[in-house]
């Protein structure tokens, strides 16, 4: 976690430096910007983790290891795949979400081809932006494109680990 | 939304309560207050770094650059395009709607949003890093690099079969 602290922030003062240095960006626009998107998050987020931590408690465990285990194997990559493509919301709803699954004892693999699906396919991204400005010819084909992309990612996944021991 | 949660939060942490007592929504409540003070200072400053890279990387640029851009050299300026590209769905769509305009080809099109999809920098650094830490996000990467190029090849073989 240590890393991922350094990383953004280095990134943070790359970018503002940048920033600093182009007379049309201002300082307060930015953060102004950022503050926008924050603050209804400050609120909402602290609950949804406290949901999911909830749920977690709560989730039939043994149930969620056989189907999406480590052990579940294709089955399993096969099944997280459909269940991200029907899982609903932004990301403020599926990471706590997803979370959860990993507590109750997902698999590696399943949980990536899990979030492939559900960043590729998008119900709700569909519905909001995708239909309304491209249609439904571009939907259509963009689904066909992309639906066999999260169970290659969680293969790919299982053999990198396998390979790695 | 926010009401959702807190309903959820209610409902769950209730039933938690009634199936295994009042110790287990305790022990439940540290563990979320904890993954809390990880994350939220993260997502915080990650936001805060989004909002800088909206700022520099101008939207024009990219409909101008990708336009032109066809076949794998095409492909490979949507990948690199999409996986930069800050900002949330407002920001890509508007964007495809750009590209289509100046005459972007449809494989084109779907290696630009798939790449934004999966390997998007903006949604790993705000959302996957803080939840689920490096070795994850790694290897999800890793197997996701030829994600872009296989749906724009899939999407290539739906349009225009004869030229794949």
């Amino acid at each position: 976690m240590l890393f991922a602290y350094l990383s953004v922030i280095a990134l943070l003062i790359v970018l503002a430096s940048l920033a600093h240095r182009d007379a049309q960006i201002r300082h307060t626009t930015v953060s102004g910007q950022a503050w926008q998107q924050i603050a209804p998050l400050l609120i909402r987020l602290p609950l949804a983790l406290l949901a999911a931590s909830f749920l977690a408690e709560l989730m039939p465990q043994a149930l969620f290891a056989r189907w999406l285990g480590d052990a579940s194997g294709t089955l399993g990559i096969l099944a997280a795949s459909v269940m991200g493509g029907l899982l609903p919301g932004g990301p403020m709803v599926a990471f706590p979400l997803i979370l959860v699954l990993e507590r109750a004892g997902a698999g590696t693999p399943q949980l990536i081809a899990l979030l492939t699906a559900w960043s590729c396919l998008a119900l709700h991204r569909v519905l909001a932006f995708e239909l309304p400005t491209l249609g439904w010819g571009f939907v259509w084909r963009r689904w066909a494109a992309t639906v066999a992309l999260a169970p290659l990612a969680g293969f790919a996944a299982a053999w990198v680990l396998m390979l790695k021991g | 939304m926010t009401l959702f949660f807190l309903l959820l939060a209610l409902a769950a942490g209730a039933m938690l309560a009634y199936r295994q007592g009042p110790l287990a929504v305790i022990e439940a409540l540290g563990g979320a207050v904890e993954l809390m003070l990880i994350v939220l200072p993260l997502i915080v400053i990650a936001v805060l770094m989004a909002a800088y890279a909206q700022a520099l990387i101008p939207r024009d640029l990219a409909e101008r650059w990708l336009g032109r851009g066809a076949g794998l050299k095409g492909i490979g300026l949507a990948t690199l395009a999409g996986t930069v590209t800050p900002g949330g769905p407002f920001m890509a769509f508007p964007l495809v709607l750009g590209l289509r305009g100046v005459g972007a080809s449809l494989p084109i099109c779907m290696t630009y949003l798939t790449a934004w999809s999966v390997l998007g920098i903006q949604r790993v650094l705000i959302w996957e890093l803080p939840f689920f830490g490096l070795d994850f996000v790694a290897l999800r990467l890793l197997v996701s690099l030829p994600l872009p190029l296989i749906a724009g090849l899939i999407a290539q073989w739906i349009t225009e079969p004869s030229r794949v």
